[in-house]
């Protein structure tokens, strides 16, 4: 009987850290767990490639090494920037224009919607290899037409050339994300309250004022949500750039990820690896800092 | 300046006809009133004339100009919404200014009018605040504020009191009439609530099911309704209406028996108002007994609601008049120059 | 109207690539490889028993179905129940700590795949379905706890109160209650773990490379500098990608929800 009111004591006021405790624990476990290994790693000399290297401490090395003596990373470092704000940026304002579209002008929103989902919930390997069947230098579709509209020489192909391949692979994530961005601002645009926006066009506003004076202001916490996402998932893109290029040619499209991975998983320098994924940790974080405090003070103004 | 509204006909997409046949013509300087139960097309058409909804057919004229085809911004009105509609991301001061401001006024004048109409509603010293830090009232004299701000020739307001409670609402209404006495702007007034109706307007318009009933003043609304809608619409309590027949130069239906020398004969309804019956403890020789069965008093006055086998009646005397209670006998009297009558079919006054 | 024609433009830009995708996986190796691009040809099957069966690519499916349905299951298991907590229950730091569950998203996956590689080799996890399923509930944990608190905090308060004057104990709201009336924002939830779970692709390409290799790793195994079996490759993008697409007309409506961390309902 003291078991029985013991045990609906737990279900009752035990209820909060009773559900909570195993996921904070799983993710304590499995996400700091790690986190902590691979900071400890970081410093020793760890490879998988040379015998000799089985973790030995090392203190900074790695760390001045990755700052002083890699020009590689730190032509990724430029690369995943350029790609991060080209994207974001692009998606930003083609996704808007979209949503503006959808919301002012089109009535059957819902198929269209669905419709403008696939690409972002096609797994993004596969997008990758799509985009590169459709480029490929012999029988690309894209290649082709292209090439017939005298936009692209017959010996060049988008994902093969040094100064293009960067913006290519930009686009085939623009191509990606967009519609993300789109529904996310259109579900934005649709919760606004509408009585508000008939005042305004009473008082004599008009379209061009009402989009800078009440559109914008009103949704601005929903554009910065989704440019923040945008831009976190932009840092972190891995997958189909691995597949369209590799990271080549050349070092031209080797972002953070795909050098860091080249690092361990190719070299098998384990231990400047995990400088390298601390570093890459580090980047995400000082954007989300960054961003978060542009957001704030620009909310002050 | 004259409003008017020709053969307005407005039928929405899902097939419901919101306004059938619509004809309304004012003056500048009126407060007019569009009054009628839900449903009645009344916000439709405060809509229309504002240029938010487009009629299915018809047109509105200003000055004799037609004006369907303008933009709401072209029309020199302005609108007070039932919520309010207040911009919740800027101040109340900005939300006052912002008419004049996507007007380019410039920036001297836009503050002097704002604290000019500020002090007209006796909202100085909320300037600063934002809407969500408003009480009801509040936010609706600053809604009244950026409405008449920029001088417009029309105001328009939908059921602008519906959300207050009842003594804000009393006392918001009489601050409308003095506004409309000191400022002379044209108001266009919505409502459902007839006494809101009775008291504000210089004219008030009946609608029922989309059609313009009647269009008088409250005094002529009141005492010759156009039709049993009107008459059992407008009033508290609503005028007592009986159906019934005139044969051989009597109202009958079932005790009644009502001598009218003039009427012809037909099924007719009739009408009288509950202040306007007669109230006698004793029988007379134009009186019918009835059975009290409830009252209620409301100093100074007191309601009865009185029986007579499948006729029930609603008269207001005086609380002074009689001592009464429930399950008494009284005796009414219908004085002949009080009595209305309808046609049964259409409702339609009858001489 | 100008509208619907940007719109339809957009449509194909959209649709185009997929459709490409999913014709080489029916064309013959002449249609697909050939000089001009070829939109109308005689289909083919033979691409898909290839590879397949000759393959033997059906166990990546398995895989796939596995790890995607057991993180699915683990985190509506382990999540659902915390997301009631911030839901329904206030304690100090509850915002702090749910910060944390979102911060969790942020971890690039490069990050935390080079740390969990050498750990999972240590315990003799690597290549192992198990591993990846952990690995995939470090992000969708998250997920499910935040899209769950939304729907939970959808449901007025007074259904808990009613079923606490009826006798049960919160555990007992919780499951005999609130779980049914949120049903359907947990099947939402389910279906895009098991999206994300399904389409991703590096911890499976450092943790499950071989033998318990999903579908996506599967890809760039078909795509070699020696020559790629593009019908082959197609055909397997297909298969990874088709239920998808099915599953997004279903979960569509909570789509926004989900991938907002719950901040819009959509």
């Amino acid at each position: 009987m003291i078991a029985g009111k013991l045990a609906s004591s737990i279900l009752d006021r035990g209820v909060g850290p009773l559900f909570l405790a195993p996921s904070v624990l799983l993710l304590v476990v499995l996400l700091l767990g790690p986190f902590v290994y691979m900071v400890v790693i970081s410093f020793t000399d760890l490879s998988y490639a040379l015998p000799d290297r089985d973790g030995n401490f090392l203190g900074f090395d790695n760390y001045r090494r990755l700052v002083r003596d890699d020009p590689v990373f730190w032509e990724s470092f430029r690369t995943t920037m350029i790609f991060v704000f080209g994207v974001v940026s692009t998606e930003f304002l083609l996704g808007f224009a979209l949503a503006l579209l959808l919301f002012h002008h089109i009535q059957r929103r819902r198929v269209i919607l669905t419709l403008l989902l696939i690409p972002m919930m096609i797994a993004p390997v596969a997008v990758g290899l799509m985009w590169k069947l459709m480029l490929h230098g012999e029988f690309g579709m894209l290649t082709y037409y292209l090439r017939a509209l005298g936009l692209l020489d017959p010996q060049t192909a988008l994902l093969g050339n040094h100064q293009l391949v960067l913006w290519t692979v930009m686009l085939v994530d623009v191509w990606e994300w967009t519609p993300f961005v789109t529904l996310v601002i259109l579900a934005g645009l649709l919760s606004l309250p509408r009585e508000p926006f008939e005042a305004a066009v009473m008082d004599g506003a008009r379209p061009w004022q009402i989009f800078r004076d009440m559109t914008l202001p009103l949704l601005r916490p929903i554009i910065a949500l989704v440019m923040l996402l945008r831009g976190i998932d932009a840092f972190k893109e891995f997958d189909k750039v691995f597949i369209l290029t590799g990271g080549g040619p050349g070092n031209t499209t080797e972002l953070l990820s795909i050098y860091t991975w080249r690092v361990n998983f190719r070299n098998w320098d384990l231990g400047y690896g995990a400088t390298n994924a601390f570093m890459v940790y580090l980047v995400v974080l000082i954007f989300c800092a960054v961003f978060y405090k542009a957001v704030y003070w620009s909310r002050s103004t | 300046m004259s409003v008017a509204f020709r053969n307005i006909r407005k039928v929405f997409a899902d097939g419901t006809v919101a306004l059938d046949d619509f004809n309304l013509a004012f003056d500048k300087g009126e407060f007019v009133v569009l009054l009628g139960p839900s449903g009645s097309g009344k916000t439709t058409a405060c809509r229309i004339l504002a240029g938010l909804e487009q009629a299915s057919a018809g047109h509105i004229e200003v000055d004799g100009r037609d004006i369907s085809d303008l933009p709401p911004r072209a029309r020199r009105m302005s609108m007070v919404f039932q919520n309010y509609a207040l911009y919740g991301h800027k101040s109340v001061r900005d939300n006052i200014a912002y008419p004049l401001r996507v007007r380019g006024t410039p920036r001297a004048e836009i503050s002097h009018r704002v604290e000019e109409v500020a002090r007209l509603l006796h909202i100085e010293g909320l300037l600063r605040r934002r809407p969500r830090q408003l009480s009801g009232g509040e936010a609706q004299r600053v809604a009244v504020a950026r409405a008449l701000v920029w001088q417009p020739d029309i105001c328009l307001m939908d059921e602008p009191l519906s959300n207050l409670d009842a003594i804000l609402r009393l006392q918001t209404r009489t601050e409308l009439k003095r506004l409309h006495g000191e400022l002379g702007t044209t108001f266009v007034f919505v409502t459902h609530d007839q006494e809101e109706a009775m008291t504000l307007g210089t004219r008030i318009a009946v609608l029922n099911h989309g059609r313009l009933v009647q269009f008088d003043t409250p005094k002529e609304t009141y005492h010759r309704p156009a039709t049993r809608f009107v008459a059992e619409f407008i009033g508290r309590p609503a005028m007592n209406t009986l159906d019934g027949n005139v044969e051989a130069g009597a109202f009958r239906a079932e005790i009644f028996a009502l001598p009218l020398p003039r009427r012809p004969d037909g099924p007719a309804v009739l009408g009288i108002r509950p202040e306007h019956i007669g109230l006698y403890t004793t029988a007379g020789p134009d009186t019918l007994p009835f059975r009290l069965d409830v009252l209620e008093v409301v100093e100074p006055d007191m309601l009865l609601f009185v029986t007579s086998g499948n006729i029930s009646l609603v008269v207001r005397a005086k609380a002074e008049a009689a001592e009464l209670a429930p399950g008494a006998e009284v005796h009414l009297a219908f004085p002949a120059e009080r009595l209305h009558f309808f046609d049964p079919e259409n409702g339609a006054r009858l001489p | 109207m100008a509208a619907l024609a940007l719109i339809v433009v957009v449509l194909v830009i959209t649709l185009t690539p997929y459709l490409w995708l999913v014709m080489t996986s029916f064309k013959t190796r002449l249609d697909a490889l050939a000089d001009v691009p070829i939109w109308l040809f005689t289909p083919t099957l033979e691409h898909y028993p290839k590879v397949f069966l000759d393959k033997d690519y059906l166990p990546l499916v398995l895989n796939s179905l596995i790890v995607a349905g057991s993180v699915t299951a683990l985190s509506l298991l382990i999540g659902v129940p915390g997301a009631y907590v911030f839901a329904r229950h206030d304690f100090p730091g509850k915002e702090d700590l749910f910060f944390f569950f979102l911060t969790t998203r942020m971890a690039p996956p490069i990050s935390v795949v080079v740390p969990m590689f050498l750990l999972f080799s240590y315990v003799g996890l690597i290549d192992s379905r198990i591993a990846l399923i952990l690995a995939h509930s470090t992000f969708n944990l998250s997920l499910v706890v935040w899209m769950m608190r939304g729907f939970f905090e959808d449901i007025p308060r007074e259904i808990d109160e009613a079923a606490q004057m009826d006798g049960h104990t919160r555990a007992g709201t919780f499951f005999w209650v609130l779980l049914p009336v949120a049903a359907p924002g947990i099947a939402a939830t389910a279906v895009l773990c098991f999206i994300l779970s399904w389409n991703e692709f590096l911890y499976a390409l450092i943790l499950a490379s071989f033998e318990s290799r999903t579908l996506t790793v599967g890809i760039p195994g078909l795509v070699t500098p020696h020559g790629t079996l593009w019908g082959q490759v197609a055909a397997v993008a297909v298969v990874a990608t088709l239920p998808i697409i099915a599953f997004t007309f279903l979960v569509q409506h909570h789509l926004v929800r989900g991938l907002t961390f719950g901040a819009i309902k959509g």
